[in-house]
């Protein structure tokens, strides 16, 4: 972006612009466009699970606006813009009025560093990783303002039922990206994506691999464990059934959003389904190679790159249409899955989740952090570090011997904590049961 | 470039400082704790005006993310979170004030005194291999596992010791716990209500004299 800012003022109309005011203009121009994206997934992804619970659920869904109901979304939005804005009379009105803003706010920024294609990242972090998760926690303050604001037991309880179930699900979330991030070695968006190159194998641990852009984290047992956990903790993040209790209808109407109508209402819908992408973006980013496949390193090499300056431009335009499908895809995908199990499993226990999350996630991408240090020891390091031995099995071979040695300690860990678990919920629901009616278990 | 910095560090400057203020100033708790918010936002942006990009997302990850929230959760299981009617001076406030100035003042002189002032930033692109300062996240990693790791083991283990206080204050028996009972396990009890009193009625009868079969269950 920068170059084409530069080229347009510099070179075509030769205003001699400073360096930063091209730097201002491309980024606000790139803002802008992110700023339109964001919306516009929200208004797809609602008509998106409205039709797709419908089917699951033997309906037909919204079919009346526009052809096949695609423009239902839009007379929602009418909908909400014309509503009374309602404030309770106890409420704290500017906190009211700031707490929409506070959970939205964070969303947009999340979209800095999400790379949609090869070269296409808006912002490239070093620590795009961190910075993703720092901003998404900073909606959890939003909620409890809202919660608390609107002077309503029902919102409280939402809140406060939210943000315990964020900051006891972001546990387990970061402890699995912490596998990858020491198999990366480096906490960059687009360090981590470029690492995923390879068929099967990734091109990073043994060189030589044929680059079909499929040399994904799922592929490793290590990735694969961590990518369950991770998902799992997205749901309860992006507060998605089973784990919808902030603000599950049948019990406190609906959470911290009681209190509020009309645009701030559709604030807080807004933030949450833009969230929703967002994890499913950030799911395929780290787990499924964001916008690697076949064909986008091809075409890539063959456009305006720093290693090749005099290509044609054209190509870089096509590497980023099908770098952008493939990501694209891959998100919808983890979207419709989302959706799928909001169509299976009813919603969990208060206690169930916290037991869910303490006692069997964390244990288990504990785990997964030794399997990491397995493999990065194995594939990575030579005899200064101490693995000299490991160094006549080549590279394939030392890929080999770490993919079965984690595979192995995976599994194990997977058995023992599911049996672990299964045992203490069996155990807890009789005595408990013999604890409350005196009888004996 | 440079005019433009100084603007945005003032504008920073004023953000912190009159929240700061606001913290202090205003009556509802909870107002006070949403300023010292804005306060630490505005501390992560000067990281990032710094170039210490590490820093700044640190910063907001456990202060706004962590910190404030617990800061929120404590506040709200406190009574009387408006503080309507309660003085915010006291009478001795001179006194308060004159020990926060000396402190400050201790904090504050020896590094006025000591700084060397108008350095010329480095310019242009950092070598590789050439240490980045202390704003990188490799750089931090390498100081707390090899010059800090004692400080950091005893960082650790002291949270480890809070943590597992936190458990025992908190731990309730499981016999004392008071549970409301779901459908399925009133059931469930209801059976085994219905079990045992069974069994309590066909062992009275069993063991009743002159009946020929002992028990043999």
């Amino acid at each position: 972006m920068y170059d084409v800012v530069d080229y347009v003022l510099n070179t075509t109309f030769n205003l001699g612009a400073a360096g930063w005011v091209v730097s201002l203009i491309s980024y606000l121009m790139i803002a802008t466009v992110l700023f339109l994206v964001a919306p516009l997934q929200m208004l797809f992804l609602t008509y998106y699970e409205r039709r797709l619970i419908a089917r699951m659920q033997d309906r037909v869904g919204p079919n009346r606006v526009g052809p096949e109901g695609m423009f239902q979304p839009v007379a929602d939005a009418v909908k909400m813009f014309t509503k009374e804005d309602i404030i309770p009379a106890a409420a704290d009105k500017w906190v009211h009025l700031l707490a929409p803003l506070v959970v939205v706010a964070p969303t947009m920024f999340m979209f800095a560093v999400l790379p949609w294609g090869p070269g296409m990242t808006p912002i490239d972090m070093h620590i795009g990783l961190l910075f993703f998760f720092a901003v998404s926690s900073i909606s959890a303050v939003g909620l409890m303002m809202a919660g608390w604001a609107s002077y309503n037991k029902f919102s409280l309880l939402g809140a406060m039922r939210a943000v315990a179930q964020m900051v006891s699900y972001e546990i387990p979330a970061m402890l699995s990206l912490l596998a990858i991030v020491m198999i990366t070695g480096s906490l960059s968006i687009v360090d981590i994506v470029q690492w995923q190159g390879g068929l099967f194998i990734s091109s990073s641990d043994v060189a030589g691999v044929p680059n079909w852009g499929l040399g994904w984290f799922v592929f490793n047992p290590v990735g694969f464990l961590a990518f369950a956990a991770f998902f799992i903790a997205a749901l309860a993040e992006g507060e998605r059934t089973p784990f919808d209790i902030p603000e599950a209808d049948s019990e406190i109407v609906a959470g911290y959003m009681t209190e509020y109508s009309g645009m701030k209402f559709g604030l807080f819908f807004l933030a949450q389904y833009v969230l929703n992408f967002l994890l499913c973006a950030i799911t395929a980013v780290i787990f499924f190679g964001a916008w690697q496949g076949p064909g986008v390193n091809e075409l890539y090499a063959l456009g305006i790159t720093p290693d090749n300056p005099d290509g044609n431009g054209w190509f870089n335009v096509l590497a980023g249409v099908l770098g952008a499908f493939y990501f694209l895809f891959k998100t919808y995908a983890f979207f419709f899955v989302m959706v799928w199990i909001r169509g299976a499993f009813p919603r969990l226990r208060v206690d169930q989740l916290m037991d869910f999350g303490w006692k069997y996630l964390i244990p288990l991408t504990l785990v997964n952090v030794f399997s990491a240090a397995i493999w990065v020891g194995f594939n990575n390091w030579g005899a200064n570090e101490g693995f000299g031995f490991a160094e006549p099995l080549g590279d394939l071979g030392r890929w080999a011997v770490a993919f079965v040695l984690t595979l192995a300690i995976n599994i194990a860990a997977y058995i023992v904590m599911t049996r672990i678990y299964g045992e203490t919920r069996r155990v807890t629901f009789d005595e408990q049961l013999a604890d409350t009616a005196g009888l004996p278990s | 470039m440079e005019l433009l910095i100084q603007i945005i560090f003032f504008l920073l400057a004023a953000l912190i400082l009159g929240a700061g203020v606001m913290v202090v100033a205003v009556r509802n708790i909870i107002h006070s704790a949403l300023w010292l918010i804005g306060s630490f936002f505005g501390v992560g942006a000067l990281y990032l005006l710094l170039e210490a990009e590490f820093l700044a997302v640190v910063q907001v990850l456990v202060y706004v993310g962590a910190v404030s929230i617990l800061i929120l959760f404590a506040i709200m299981l406190t009574r009387d979170v408006s503080g309507q009617g309660e003085r915010l001076l006291f009478q001795r406030w001179w006194l308060a004030l004159l020990v926060a100035i000396t402190l400050f003042a201790a904090v504050i002189t020896p590094t006025l005194l000591a700084q060397s002032w108008n350095v010329v930033p480095p310019t242009g692109p950092i070598e590789p291999g050439q240490p980045t300062g202390i704003a990188g996240a490799l750089e931090l990693g390498r100081g707390f596992v090899h010059e800090f790791l004692l400080h950091f083991e005893i960082a650790g283990v002291l949270l480890l010791v809070a943590l597992i206080g936190a458990i025992v204050i908190a731990f309730e028996e499981r016999n004392r716990r008071r549970k409301v009972l779901t459908l399925a396990e009133e059931h469930e009890l209801r059976k085994r209500r219905e079990q045992t009193s069974d069994a309590n009625a066909s062992e009275s009868a069993l063991s009743a004299p002159g009946h020929p079969i002992s028990q043999s269950e």
